[in-house]
């Protein structure tokens, strides 16, 4: 449709078509946007609702009793191996003795569940050989409560099971879906996330500041960034293959906290690298030009003016790249996370799982409960994340200069 | 004079200072020396044993088999499979969002845009991976009658999700760098928003556009979780979607995990797939890097 | 120095007046503000048919501000509010009912800078026209013409189909600018600063061709450059602070100003 070039003014007149496909256009463009948060919105209310369920749990030994809340650990215990039929002796005595204890506690896990055939907010203590009869969604168990808890059996305990609780976090992983934990995990990642970022932060910023206030250009220069660039490239899980061929068994070090921190380490440089370079160019040049009017050497201006601005900037960035380690699962995989270990770590040597990978087994053995547990330790793992998130978007608010 | 004589490069403390960091840098390109060294090593011992012909042509990857197989093929089918999944999820969602983002948002929703899109990027992608096996996957299922449980395109349809930010954080920086002269031009000939972005920025951007697709590929050929847990194990040469297959990375996640004994040739093989990986997503960034540099539009 | 008391009442000194039949574009008590800043105060002034018009003023007065209120390229500042008439042809393109869009198919525009796209030179000058619906032959008709208007044709008729636009010297792409400006036929023609971002040889080129589009085409061109004004243009405004000063034939103002800001400007006591 040619419109005439010499058609009057009135032809100023708008173009109702044009103008709907211009608003059609910008309102499409969002529709990816709204679809992924609702994704991510469907990813986190399906990780939560899977997160409960209605059980049947048979106990294995005791009459599959229930305990009012406030009633202290200790007493709930007490009651629960009378009425297994312990004598008041054998349990003061062994509740006594504070390791008999922890094992006692390890064995039998005191729950608050939300909802009990006696009612809401009541302790159950689970053993380690308690057999789940039946599980069953939040939708369908409360729909059937009413039914389940008249057809209960000899010993058998219905109750509304949050999975994700203070014992979860707590517990060491288990064979059974009812006691597993992701305690060890959590100290796993820790001891990983903390001996990684030794190794990821004085590489990465040093090199960050060679190549902003040593050497901006040059050869030694361009082989750093060219292969900075092509490192951030290389998928994780390649670097869990150097580590499993280096560390674990050129170095000897076996599948150990060491091996999977020398890896992740790695595998965090580039990125602390890159949020330390964008931190140091954002101080301005006139900074280090004042510094050096008044006699200061390069490494008193980069020591004592440069980096001490551009720090808030850096332990932004690091805290981010924390929160990328702390959610690898193929490279401490590789490096020897996937074995069951039931005892808390106590050394760079010790063997260990972190979270991520705990999720992944849980995950992959395919076992309806075990799909709570994992989403249970996916609501750990994600608050976790939250965490460091929220550190370092209140570092970015608090410390943001405007020069 | 006394004052001249002090060369600053002589300060001991100067150069100390200078050679550590050099020293601490040198640990990146300890690291990448190390990845190939490390991989080459086993990948070597690998093709001691097996002759690259037959990893290259054998229709089937059965390393466990009494007569195994060492034929990469199935796993590279399953690899491309999975991506192209995801990148037609990601390839048009993340340019639009690209698009919006260059063009349409205002100067305060761009930065909330991008922190969702950052919110997304931060998620584990075993999370990604369980809410692909126990969510989508059921969901196509009723769609699909016989789809597998294990399957490539519920593990492609939701990795193209957790790519969108790769996509579009990339092909927005490129279209953002179009000077706002240019823009300026088409809206004085009468140009409208979308005509704007459409036929002027987009092509003026193509190609950080293009490099952001080979990069978000590249990503996608190396992402290991979602496809370890909902794309399945089972190394299969087909480009069914429905039917269980492995990856690369799946395959390394499997065979690290199981049981082989260091020095057997299945052991070797999962350097050798590694290596092949290491390889495909150097060469996909580096192609990236190239058409950056090659066809970048240098205004005055 | 004058006092700033002199520009208190925004009100225009003229000489020889345009009258309303001589207008092209009509401007009646423009007032702009960028946000909280008023950027333009009451300016009421007439640009002529087919004569060159031209904007002088020291630098951030409101010149580019003025000449983009002209086809609504300040629509696209956000926070921009504008108050008063501008009429092009009778019509107010401040009415509410009319389309920007269409405004600024009607009216071209040159920038400072040359801003060609990245797309060959056919392609640069075929875009305005695309956008119209012209295709075939007739577009490529209207792209050799245009070209040979803005004086480029003879440099480039061999490879105008496959060279980038960004290929060409900083003269040439303002040519081709201007090219992609007028294939579109504008009756009016805006042009900001043409030839502030080039060399002396380049700018001679681009105003003989200034001179030229007058057969055709109605002209407002800014410029801070008081030899340009006064070598090809046949009105000159004034401009001090966002306050229309003084206007009338160059000549008179070049010669005879009658402000005295205008005076101090003209003979480079300011700005
Ligand atoms: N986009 C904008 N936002 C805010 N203020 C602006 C903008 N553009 C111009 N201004 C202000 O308006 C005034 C006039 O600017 P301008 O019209 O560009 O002046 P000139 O072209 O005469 O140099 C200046 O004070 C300038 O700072
Ligand atoms: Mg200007």
């Amino acid at each position: 449709m040619n419109r005439s070039l010499e058609s009057p003014p009135q032809a100023f007149s708008t173009d109702p078509w044009k103008t709907r496909i211009d608003r059609a256009f910008a309102r499409a463009l969002l529709i990816p946007l709204a679809v992924s948060i609702g994704l991510l919105a469907l990813l986190l209310g399906d990780t939560v609702y899977r997160s409960f369920s209605v059980q049947v749990v048979r106990a294995d030994e005791g009459p599959g009793k229930t305990y009012p809340f406030g009633l202290s650990a200790n007493e709930i215990l007490r009651q629960e191996l009378l009425a297994r039929g312990y004598t008041e002796e054998e349990i003061s005595s062994s509740l006594q003795d504070p390791t008999e204890r922890r094992v006692l506690l390890l064995q039998n896990r005191v729950e608050l569940m939300w909802n009990t055939q006696d009612g809401p907010f009541r302790y159950v203590v689970t053993g380690l050989r308690d057999e789940r009869v039946e599980d069953f969604s939040l939708a369908e168990g409360l729909r059937r409560w009413n039914e389940l808890k008249a057809n209960l059996g000899e010993g058998e305990r219905l109750v509304l099971n949050p999975w994700l609780d203070q014992s979860f976090l707590t517990r060491p992983p288990s064979r059974s879906p009812l006691t597993a934990g992701i305690g060890v995990a959590i100290w796993g990642t820790a001891w990983v996330l903390s001996l990684a970022l030794l190794i990821a932060i004085p590489v990465g910023v040093g090199t960050a500041i060679l190549l902003e206030e040593y050497l901006r250009e040059g050869t030694l220069n361009r082989i750093l960034e060219v292969n900075l660039r092509n490192l951030a490239g290389v998928p994780s899980i390649v670097y869990g293959l150097l580590g499993l061929a280096l560390f674990v068994r050129e170095f000897g070090l076996g599948p150990s906290i060491l091996a999977a921190a020398l890896t992740l380490g790695l595998l965090g440089i580039p990125v602390i690298v890159v949020t330390s370079r964008e931190a140091l160019r954002a101080v301005p040049e006139s900074l280090r030009q004042a510094a050096f009017a008044l006699g200061a050497t390069r490494r008193q201006v980069v020591f004592r003016v440069v980096v001490p601005a551009a720090l808030p900037g850096m332990v932004t960035g690091v805290i981010l790249s924390a929160a990328r380690l702390i959610g690898e699962a193929a490279p401490p995989l590789l490096v020897g996370a996937a074995a069951y270990v039931p005892f808390f770590p106590n050394g760079p040597m010790s063997e260990y799982t972190v979270v991520p990978v705990q999720i992944y087994l849980w995950v992959s053995m395919n076992i309806p409960e075990f799909s709570r547990v994992a989403a249970a330790g996916i609501l750990v793992m994600l608050a976790m994340l939250s965490g460091l998130y929220l550190m370092a978007l209140y570092l970015r608010n608090r410390f943001r200069r405007e020069w | 004079m006394e004052i001249l004589k002090q060369r600053p490069s002589r300060n001991p403390k100067e150069v100390l200072t200078f050679v550590l960091l050099v020293s601490l840098s040198s640990v990146t390109l300890l690291t990448t020396l190390g990845v190939i060294l490390s991989l080459v090593g086993d990948v070597v011992q690998f093709f001691r044993r097996v002759p690259l012909l037959e990893f290259l042509l054998a229709p089937e990857w059965t390393p466990l088999f009494a007569e195994p197989r060492y034929g990469i093929a199935p796993l590279i089918a399953g690899t491309f499979l999975v991506t192209a999944i995801a990148l037609l999820v990601a390839i048009p969602l993340g340019l639009s969002l690209a698009i919006y983002l260059a063009e349409y948002a205002s100067g305060s929703t761009r930065p909330r845009i991008k922190g969702t899109l950052e919110l997304f990027e931060g998620i584990p992608t075993v999370v990604f991976g369980y809410f692909a096996l126990l969510f989508v996957t059921p969901l196509l299922q009723w769609a699909i009658p016989d789809l597998n449980i294990f399957n490539p395109l519920s593990a492609g349809l939701v990795m193209g999700f957790a790519i969108i930010p790769y996509v579009s954080n990339v092909a927005a920086d490129a279209m953002e760098s179009v000077p706002r002269s240019i823009r300026e031009a088409a809206y004085a000939l009468g140009a409208r928003p979308y005509e704007v972005a459409l036929r002027v920025v987009f092509p003026a951007a193509i190609s950080g556009i293009i490099a952001a697709i080979i990069l978000a590929t590249s990503r996608a050929i190396g992402e290991t979780m979602i496809v370890a847990i909902a794309a399945g194990q089972r190394p299969t040469l087909t480009l069914d979607p429905r039917e269980t297959i492995a990856t690369m990375t799946s395959y390394i996640v499997q065979a690290a995990t199981g049981d082989q004994p260091t020095g057997s040739t299945a052991f070797y093989a999962l350097f050798a797939v590694g290596f092949t990986l290491f390889l495909l997503t150097l060469l996909l960034n580096i192609l990236a890097q190239w058409v950056v540099e090659r066809y970048r539009e240098r205004y005055e | 120095m004058v006092s700033l008391e002199l520009l208190k009442d925004h009100e225009t000194v003229r000489s020889a007046p345009v009258t309303e039949a001589e207008a092209l574009v009509d401007v009646r008590r423009l007032n702009l503000w960028y946000g909280k800043k008023q950027a333009l105060y009451d300016i009421s002034v007439r640009f002529p048919r087919n004569q060159i018009t031209a904007i002088i003023g020291p630098s951030g007065c409101g010149k580019s501000t003025l000449l983009r209120s002209l086809n609504r390229m300040n629509d696209l500042v956000p926070g921009v509010r504008v108050e008063g008439e501008v009429l092009y042809e009778g019509v107010n393109i401040y009415d509410p009912r009319v389309d920007p869009v269409a405004v600024r198919r009607q009216i071209g525009m040159v920038f400072q800078k040359p801003n060609p796209f990245p797309k060959t030179i056919f392609e640069n000058v075929a875009f305005g026209l695309r956008l119209m619906g012209f295709k075939g032959s007739e577009l490529e008709d209207r792209v050799v013409e245009a070209l040979k208007r803005a004086a480029l044709w003879n440099e480039v008729q061999d490879r105008f189909r496959k060279e980038s636009g960004l290929r060409l010297s900083g003269g040439q792409q303002q040519r081709l600018c201007i090219a992609r400006a007028i294939a579109v036929e504008p009756p009016l023609l805006l042009m900001d600063e043409p030839t502030s971002a080039l060399d002396p040889i380049a700018t001679q080129a681009i105003e003989d061709l200034i001179t030229g589009l007058k057969q055709h085409y109605t002209v407002v061109i800014v410029t801070h450059n008081m030899q340009q004004a006064a070598r090809v243009s046949d009105r000159t405004l004034f401009m001090h602070l966002g306050v229309l000063v003084e206007e009338g034939p160059t000549e008179l103002i070049f010669t005879k100003p009658k402000h005295p800001y205008t005076e101090a400007y003209i003979t480079g006591r300011f700005g």
